[in-house]
């Protein structure tokens, strides 16, 4: 009796799950659908067709435009990554004057509308004479990232037993040994959950890259975004279509072959 | 772990990415940077430009005037050579030192223009600005959906309580007021505060018939018939007529909203000799050709719209009449009035 | 002896892992910081920033067209924020539930829409809703609607479009609280004849209560400021605290007063960190995935 109430329970949870799911997907599945559209309006579905993914190779501005973007989400991934990472094992291990400035500051970037932050680094990248482009928007993403990985890594070392690092020490391992064979495995998933946020915030930004990109360096958002105007053309989303079986592929393959899932 | 792998993966992806752009570039004959609005110039243009001189084009996109001279007055100077400021601006710009003064001798194709959109009152000699495409906020109709006989040729139509939630308008708020105070027969560029308060009155009749605000692509919802009334630009009426046969375009009696965007030199522009070669290149007549069949917008080349065909030129909402034209009116610096413009506007959309 | 040598000996590694975003935080956030701050001070002559000291952008904030925006805006925050919580926490749970394995396919799936651009899927939405769009016409269709009814251009439609966005903010805390519950907790609840409401409202909920919090943040602070939400889905009609700070610096053109309403912004949000931060609350759960 028990036991089938608790079945059903499962199957109940199950379905709305997949709703969820359902409500997260149906917009790229429609995305999916209209790019093989004939009509360019992309307002009622006339025919199918893959001239969009045709002209897509013909449209060097935009997958120019989609180099940069992952460009500028890798290299800003890793900077924030590493002193992010860096800031939060600090922060958590050590007691030091101006800490709790750092964890203001910390807010800030999250807090602060993009528009701001946006003409406000434009000011100080002018004034510093930082080269506007590749160079300016890495620095910007970085900037509105390193919150995200110290939160994150944060999460992580909530529950980290020190007494493992004093146990290293002890044996002889130095700081640095022991903060890259011990201290670092453990806080890994973190660390990684923490760079995928950084990398997702970069790969969709557009606001702030407005203002911190110069001539000659546009990213993907910001082509979206012009087209957009214009009521968005099918050959984004075709565009996007690619990207998006691209990323189900290799989510799909390197969990095949994995048989110990890691804890997020 | 597989997280780690996947990134290993888009990191692999970025590099083979970044390969393939790499390749391309070469500019023997220097850059230009040209910062000019969404959707605005055809690429073919840009591509015959660049063969026929060698000169690179770098162009970034912006979609607002605002955003451009925030962008231009935050960067080094001589970031930008070529801006494409619509009147107004020009004037601003020109006040705060930012453009150059032209050489006309470099233009030789200065003359495919209509006179009449020479020396306008933001720029009275021509010196700094010269003008690429405009248009007008019109209004555009679907016949099956509006009252028997209206014709919209009166802006007072657009406030009757038949049209509730039915209609598309700009979000720019200095069309919204301006055309209401319009049909009280204030200006359109009205600075008296009663007037004011008497306008923002007079606006909350017309909010509830505010469906959608929407300035880049009003056309969908009038060729989906979800509104039945668009307060639109020129161009993008253009564009809906010639998917929707039930749609027709009127000018009201009290005149448009107009706007013309110019293209202009920084003063310190790095490479000001490709720019002037640039604005040539785009003043000759089959290049513009080129650029009005890309984008039906209101354009002053007449060299270039005598080489279109008839169907262009009898489009009203493109080749507008003259005389609605001379019945427009740009948008002007207010002064501190436009805070309380900026009330109005936060009270009608709240 | 010993004490002396290990003071000297942290201040390298302490130099080394906190100097790095520190001197980043002060030049790249500190410093327009400040800039914002001395903008809010400053006039402008309708067009461009004077340099002329006023109060005038903070006496602005309480006009009552403001006063109005603000709480329309705090309104849609706080449904997005408690829809996230009841749509969010049985799928949390769920998760939570599932098989190691399951879970981490859980995990990916939930990320993977939010690598394509959100103006894209926000786009898609439109395509679904519309007059003549899926929804509509399926509802006709099943004869359960005659009329197209009007879904889009609404503040359902806006608040419908920032849960989609925001949502999975709200998911992996939840998740991260709720897989760290001891199970033996709730059996013994269980066994102890308590039926499973009661178990779940006396004793998960409370466990879990770290994570509805900071979710919540993470949910509640961007609805503010997410403008390009209400533009796309609301037509633009119902303006949020992110739309007014947009218009001053774009066509309003009164960066003052957009510096002035950004600081209150920050203001605002700070003191609810504050006192979450008083009330006992762990700020290292902002921010879990």
């Amino acid at each position: 009796m028990r036991s089938r109430q608790k079945k059903i329970g499962r199957i109940l949870s199950s379905i709305y799950s997949y709703l969820v799911y359902l409500f997260l997907y149906l917009p790229i599945f429609i995305i999916i659908l209209f790019s093989f559209n004939t009509s360019e309006r992309n307002i009622v579905f006339e025919g199918f067709t893959f001239e969009w993914y045709l002209k897509l190779f013909d449209n060097g501005v935009l997958l120019n435009a989609y180099g940069n973007t992952l460009f500028v989400g890798f290299i800003s991934t890793v900077i924030a990554t590493v002193i992010g990472t860096l800031a939060s094992y600090g922060m958590s291990k050590y007691k030091f004057k101006g800490k709790g400035i750092i964890d203001i500051l910390l807010y800030i970037p999250v807090v602060i509308p993009e528009i701001v932050l946006g003409i406000s680094l434009l000011a100080i990248f002018n004034l510093s004479n930082i080269p506007m482009g590749l160079t300016s928007l890495i620095i910007a993403h970085a900037t509105f990232s390193i919150p995200f990985v110290v939160f994150t890594v944060n999460a992580r070392l909530a529950g980290f037993d020190r007494s493992v690092e004093e146990a290293a020490m002890d044996l002889g391992a130095g700081r640095i040994k022991t903060f890259f064979t011990v201290t670092l495995p453990i806080i890994l998933p973190g660390v990684i959950s923490g760079a995928f946020l950084a990398f997702t915030l970069s790969v969709d930004d557009i606001i702030i890259s407005f203002f911190t990109t110069g001539p000659g360096s546009n990213t993907f958002p910001l082509k979206v975004m012009e087209l957009t105007k214009t009521g968005v053309a099918p050959d984004v989303y075709a565009l996007t279509t690619i990207v998006f079986i691209v990323t189900v592929a290799v989510t799909f393959i390197t969990q095949r072959d994995k048989k110990k899932p890691i804890k997020g | 772990m597989k997280r780690g792998k996947v990134f290993l993966l888009t990191t692999v992806m970025a590099v083979f990415v970044l390969g393939l752009t790499a390749c391309g570039g070469g500019n023997k004959n220097g850059t230009l940077n040209l910062f000019i609005w969404t959707e605005y110039i055809p690429d073919s243009v840009i591509e015959g430009f660049e063969e026929e001189t060698g000169i690179n084009v770098e162009m970034q996109t912006y979609s607002g005037n605002e955003e451009m001279l925030a962008k231009v007055q935050g960067s080094n100077p001589g970031t930008y050579d070529i801006v494409v400021p619509s009147d107004y601006m020009v004037e601003n710009m020109i006040s705060q030192g930012l453009l150059m003064e032209l050489d006309k001798s470099k233009l030789t194709n200065l003359e495919n223009l209509d006179p009449a959109y020479l020396n306008p009152s933001y720029d009275p000699e021509s010196e700094y600005s010269v003008p690429y495409m405009g248009g007008a906020g019109v209004i555009i109709y679907n016949k099956n959906m509006v009252e028997p006989g209206a014709d919209f040729t009166d802006y007072d139509e657009l406030f009757q309580p038949a049209y509730e939630n039915s209609i598309v308008a700009l979000d720019d708020f200095r069309s919204i007021i301006g055309i209401t105070a319009l049909s009280m027969g204030y200006g359109f560029n009205e600075t008296d505060e009663t007037k004011l308060g008497e306008i923002k009155e007079k606006m909350i009749v017309l909010k509830p018939n505010i469906k959608s605000f929407d300035s880049d692509s009003p056309k969908t919802l009038m060729i989906t018939e979800e509104t039945a009334v668009g307060l639109i630009w020129s161009g993008e009426a253009a564009l809906a007529l010639a998917e929707n046969d039930n749609l027709d375009i009127a000018f009201p009696d009290k005149g448009m909203y107009l706007f013309l965007d110019n293209l202009c030199i920084t003063k310190d522009a790095k490479n000001a000799e490709n720019a002037y070669q640039f604005i040539d290149y785009v003043l000759n007549a089959e290049v513009n050709k080129e650029i009005s069949s890309e984008f039906p917008y209101l354009n002053p080349n007449t060299a270039g719209v005598a080489l279109m065909d008839d169907a262009y030129k009898n489009n009203k909402a493109i080749v507008i009449p003259p005389e609605e034209i001379a019945k427009g009116y740009y948008v002007q610096n207010i002064g501190k009035t436009v805070d309380i413009y900026n009330e109005i506007w936060a009270e009608f959309t709240k | 002896m010993k004490r002396s040598y290990r003071a000297r000996n942290k201040t390298i590694p302490l130099l080394t892992t906190v100097s790095p975003v520190a001197i980043w935080l002060i030049l790249l956030v500190a410093a327009p910081l400040l800039y914002v701050l001395f903008l809010s001070f400053l006039s402008t002559d309708g067009y461009n920033v004077v340099f002329l000291f006023t109060l005038d952008n903070y006496k602005n904030l309480f006009n009552p067209t403001y006063l109005e925006i603000y709480a329309n805006s705090f309104l849609i925050a706080f449904f997005t924020t408690a829809i996230c919580i009841l749509v969010g926490y049985p799928f949390a749970y769920h998760m939570a539930r599932a098989g190691k394995r399951k879970k981490t396919v859980m995990m990916v799936m939930l990320m993977v829409p939010f690598w394509t651009n959100s103006l894209i899927r926000l786009n898609g939405w439109k395509t679904l809703l519309g007059k003549t769009g899926f929804v509509n016409t399926f509802l006709q269709n099943l004869g359960i609607i005659r009329e197209p009814v009007e879904i889009l251009y609404t503040r359902g439609a806006v608040l419908l479009g920032m849960v989609y966005i925001l949502i999975p903010y709200m998911i992996l805390p939840l998740f991260a609280s709720i897989d760290k519950l001891d199970h033996s907790f709730l059996e013994a609840s269980n066994d102890l004849g308590a039926n499973k409401v009661k178990t779940f409202l006396h004793v998960t909920l409370p466990l879990t209560f770290a994570g509805i919090f900071s979710g919540s943040i993470m949910i509640f602070i961007p609805s503010l400021g997410y403008f390009f939400v209400s533009d796309i889905m609301g037509g633009g009609k119902s303006q949020l605290i992110g739309n007014l700070i947009e218009t001053q610096f774009k066509a309003g053109n009164n960066w003052p007063f957009g510096a002035s309403l950004s600081m209150m912004l920050i203001f605002l949000i700070l003191i609810m960190v504050t006192v979450y931060k008083k009330s006992g609350g762990d700020m290292e759960d902002l921010g879990v995935m």
